[in-house]
């Protein structure tokens, strides 16, 4: 057969082009969620790019600021929707640096656990989407498919598949099932053999992996002054990830590696996801042998946790205890913290104030897609337009994370 | 000043406060039941127990006591402290108080928690000092343990009917008798009584009696939990929905500094309750003065009206303004009231003064009942405060203004306020044009030919001055109900279509300019 890219004599029929804006979104295929590209076309080169974010505005940070603290769980379950358990926990830590209270072993080890699996899911339905969208849908269906023995899991733990709101200050909401282990264990070795058996699918296409070698570079300086965080940093060779970096809960005493890249390509984002995977499946298997069958998984502070419904119809105590945290909200001593852990595109801080009250009087997040998104111009300027959705996609932008 | 140490914070203390008073007064709070800073020394809640340093030099003063030790599993013996309370320890000079630094002082105060409510029913969800209850809120500052007696409590009456306002539970009791002393010391009806000792003791009735004084709704303010509610607020509202702000109460012409709750939901006020102000009321208000609220809401004019039948404001309005604007000259009278603020009153004289209304008249309500305790036989809150806007001027009063209506002296009236002395003298109002500014139905609602709905004290601010001369401000707790506007709103409307200006028109302006001379400011708690 002959090759496809035969060279083309173009020099005799010269169009001439004058750059046209061509708008790509709010609502649009190639656009996750509701973003929208002003694209300054040369032909089909892209000249400019003015990224647009604010489409998806709920003021979560300002909702957050209306209820008790518990009642922030459901906001920042979505904020990251495929990886809503890390900012349950990442929330949870963020109050407890301020209550100057840590979490029983148990709660640590289960909330590490918890957390790598929703990590698994978010690079999951990011690779997936991103192969969706540069039209290999058997791919997609293959890696969601594993996502969703992920979403078993948490289904079984927490009761939600998608917004779980299982994260609570002080604990969880429930110790682990019976089945935890057994059932985690079990799904990691499934997940594992999708993801090689995705590779395989994907890895060995051309067409495929002509449209994401060598396309949307970024260099290592760059991504660090756009703020970039997560995967797409790490794409960018800089080996930087808060779990190594600044090690909270138990990270420090499991094993695993920060991946990076070499290239800094969209295929470079692209495999990063995959080898984080392994990485993560790695850290779940050590937490599951790690984590006690049995113990407490909340601290026993009954200013800040909910004692047992049982109690709470029986003895006064317990009601009083109830009333207060559910009306008044636990208190948070006055002051602010920055807390941050590694979500599922980067680092996720919280900036908090509390004014001592049950309120919060300031919620501050700070999401990684946002300031991710915040480099798509520079990643697509120059590209062709067909670029922009494996770019994008390998940004993994979440618009909930971008809600400003 | 002589000073002592709290908890190593230096305290100023007049001589013979105890240290429970002066920690008072300096803003720093011990925990207590029974302690009220207007009733005598009862020392019986145990909440407020302190450490105490000895004197440099002397031994401290220790007690042998067995401590369960859960190594050995057995109880051995250990030394602690005398506490005593702060409530009633008097201060001396230099002396060394431990209360929330203190070991001791937390593992007593966690174990009088536990002994409070060993006894005490599930009661929060259906408790109506649940939100402001001290075992709730000292339970979690304080103790923060579960229960560990797990027999049925102790079970005593429940919802004694105790009078015409109160009911009491005496499971939910703690018997701490501010409700006792306060009828004993305040009202010196000592109507009320304890009897029994330990978890049997109870808070009963004298034989053959009800609670049935004229203060009896302050028993249940005085009670740190909920063990006596008010048959008014029962089951009525939530108290962490409700709002507050700090009001006067319209009562009588004492004006007792008072909170005024509301829901901002539905714009309903709920109850009044006392502000503490040493000058006028000290911590107390009487029964009709707490359920003054009420009138907020009841028997209210809330439309327009012509003739009787309910109109458009703006047809009121032209009625109004052509009745004025048509009267014969020099036979338009004023018709101020004792009922309504400064503000009103004020903005009513300037429009009257711009007409060139001569002939002004000051009416409220009939006199009552009064003590030397709170309540004045003046039932009206701002008599003292019209009577200064108008100087040397004397009003006359409502008999005189209908002697001039029957003497055909008077043939039109501008009047504010919903009540005159005597309802008799209605029937000389109704052969007058009268435009009268109405809150609430009544001889001047049914007389009055334009009615234009005014708003209550609760719907504005306004200022009142008192009998003893102190201007005290009431905040507006709630919008303005149905059509009503503030009177003085009324008159900045009715000035407009006769042509004039009045020289305000937002209710900070109106404050400013009816500021009277002569009344001291009464100090807000």
């Amino acid at each position: 057969m002959e090759p496809l890219d035969v060279e083309l004599d173009e020099t005799e029929v010269e169009l001439p082009t004058e750059p046209m804006l061509v708008n790509v979104g709010p609502s649009h295929p190639a656009m996750h969620g509701t973003v929208r590209c002003v694209m300054e076309l040369s032909g089909e080169t892209i000249h400019r790019v003015d990224v647009q974010v604010g489409y998806l505005h709920r003021g979560f940070e300002k909702m957050c600021e209306r209820g008790t603290w518990s009642q922030v769980f459901p906001y920042v379950d979505r904020c990251n929707y495929v990886s809503p358990m890390l900012n349950n926990v990442g929330f949870s830590l963020a109050c407890e640096k301020m209550l100057g209270i840590e979490v029983p072993e148990r709660c640590q080890w289960y909330r590490m656990a918890l957390g790598e699996l929703a990590r698994i899911s978010d690079h999951l339905t990011c690779d997936g989407a991103m192969a969706m969208e540069l039209g290999a849908f058997t791919p997609f269906l293959w890696m969601v498919k594993a996502r969703d023995m992920i979403w078993d899991v948490m289904e079984e733990e927490t009761g939600a598949r998608l917004t779980h709101s299982f994260g609570r200050v002080g604990g969880m909401a429930m110790p682990p099932t019976d089945q935890f282990k057994e059932h985690t264990l079990a799904v990691v070795e499934q997940v594992l053999k999708i993801v090689d058996e995705s590779e395989k699918l994907v890895l060995t296409n051309r067409i495929f992996l002509d449209r994401l070698e060598g396309v949307g570079k970024i260099s290592a300086a760059d991504a660090i002054s756009l703020g970039w965080t997560g995967p797409c940093l790490r794409a960018a060779g800089v080996p930087y990830d808060v779990r190594r970096a600044h090690p909270y809960l138990k990270y420090s005493e499991v094993e695993f590696d920060v991946p990076v890249g070499t290239s800094s390509d969209c295929l470079d984002r692209f495999l990063i996801r995959f080898a984080e995977i392994k990485q993560s499946a790695h850290i779940v298997r050590q937490c599951i042998a790690r984590l006690p069958d049995s113990g407490p998984v909340d601290v026993d502070d009954p200013r800040v946790v909910m004692p047992p419904k049982s109690e709470v119809y029986t003895t006064i105590e317990a009601t009083i205890q109830h009333f207060k945290l559910v009306m008044e909200g636990l208190k948070i001593p006055a002051g602010e913290v920055y807390s941050y852990t590694e979500g599922g595109n980067g680092e996720l801080g919280f900036y908090l104030v509390s004014d001592g009250s049950g309120t919060p009087f300031r919620v501050r997040i700070r999401p990684p897609c946002f300031l991710i998104t915040g480099g798509l111009e520079k990643v697509v300027t120059g590209q062709m337009v067909a670029d922009v959705v494996p770019c994008f996609g390998s940004l993994n932008m979440i618009g909930g994370e971008c809600d400003r | 000043m002589p000073t002592f140490k709290l908890d190593d914070q230096v305290i100023d203390y007049q001589p013979g406060d105890t240290i429970i008073q002066a920690a008072h007064r300096a803003g720093v709070d011990i925990p207590h039941y029974c302690w009220h800073p207007g009733l005598s020394v009862a020392a019986n809640c145990r909440m407020c127990l302190v450490e105490i340093a000895p004197p440099p030099g002397r031994p401290a003063m220790l007690l042998d006591v067995l401590r369960y030790d859960e190594k050995k599993g057995d109880y051995v013996k250990a030394r602690k402290p005398k506490l005593q309370p702060a409530c009633q320890q008097p201060v001396a000079e230099g002396m060394d108080v431990k209360s929330q630094t203190s070991e001791h002082v937390k593992e007593a105060r966690a174990a009088v928690q536990e002994f409070l409510l060993l006894n005490h029913p599930v009661d929060c969800p259906i408790c109506d000092q649940s939100g402001e209850c001290r075992l709730q809120d000292y339970w979690l500052e304080h103790s923060g343990k579960k229960k560990r007696m797990h027999d049925e409590i102790v079970h005593k009456p429940k919802t004694v009917d105790f009078g015409p306002t109160i009911v009491y539970d005496a499971e939910r009791c703690i018997v701490c008798t501010r409700c006792v002393r306060f009828c004993e010391e305040v009202v010196k009806d000592p109507v009320l009584d304890k009897r029994e000792r330990g978890n049997l003791g109870e808070i009963v009735l004298a034989p053959g009696r009800l609670l049935d004084h004229d203060y009896t709704l302050m028993t249940e303010y005085v009670c740190p939990v909920g063990a006596l509610t008010a048959k008014d607020f029962r089951f009525k509202a939530r108290v962490w929905f409700l709002r507050s702000v700090r009001s006067v109460c319209q009562g009588c012409a004492t004006g007792c500094n008072s909170f005024t709750d509301y829901d901002p939901r539905n714009q309903t006020a709920y109850r009044h309750r006392p502000r503490e102000n040493m000058q006028v009321n000290k911590y107390w208000m009487c029964d009709s003065g707490m359920l003054d609220y009420r009138r907020i809401h009841e028997d209210r004019v809330l439309a327009a009206r012509i003739g009787g039948s309910t109109t458009t404001t703006e047809a009121a309005l032209v009625a109004a303004a052509k009745a004025l604007s048509s009267a014969e000259s020099g036979k338009t009278a004023l018709l101020l009231s004792a009922l309504h603020s400064n503000e009103d009153n004020y903005a009513l004289l300037e429009l009257g003064r711009q007409l060139g209304i001569e002939s002004v008249f000051l009416a409220g309500k009939p006199a009552g009942k009064g003590d030397d305790i709170l309540r004045s036989t003046d039932k009206n809150p701002n008599r003292a405060g019209v009577l200064l806007l108008l100087g040397d001027k004397a009003p006359g009063n409502i008999a005189a203004l209908a002697a001039a209506i029957d003497g055909g002296k008077v043939t039109t009236v501008l009047g504010v306020g919903s009540d005159i002395e005597d309802p008799a003298f209605a029937s000389s109002l109704a052969k007058a044009k009268l435009i009268a500014l109405v809150t609430h139905e009544g001889p001047v609602s049914q007389a009055a030919h334009v009615v234009l709905p005014a708003s209550s004290w609760a719907e504005a601010e306004g200022t009142f001055v008192n009998d003893k001369g102190m201007s005290q401000v009431s905040e507006k707790a709630i919008t303005p109900q149905g059509g009503s506007e503030p009177a003085w709103r009324w008159a900045i409307s009715l000035a407009e279509r006769l042509g004039k200006a009045l020289p305000f028109k937002k209710a900070k302006e109106v404050k400013a300019a009816s500021l009277v001379q002569g009344a001291s400011s009464g100090a807000q708690a």
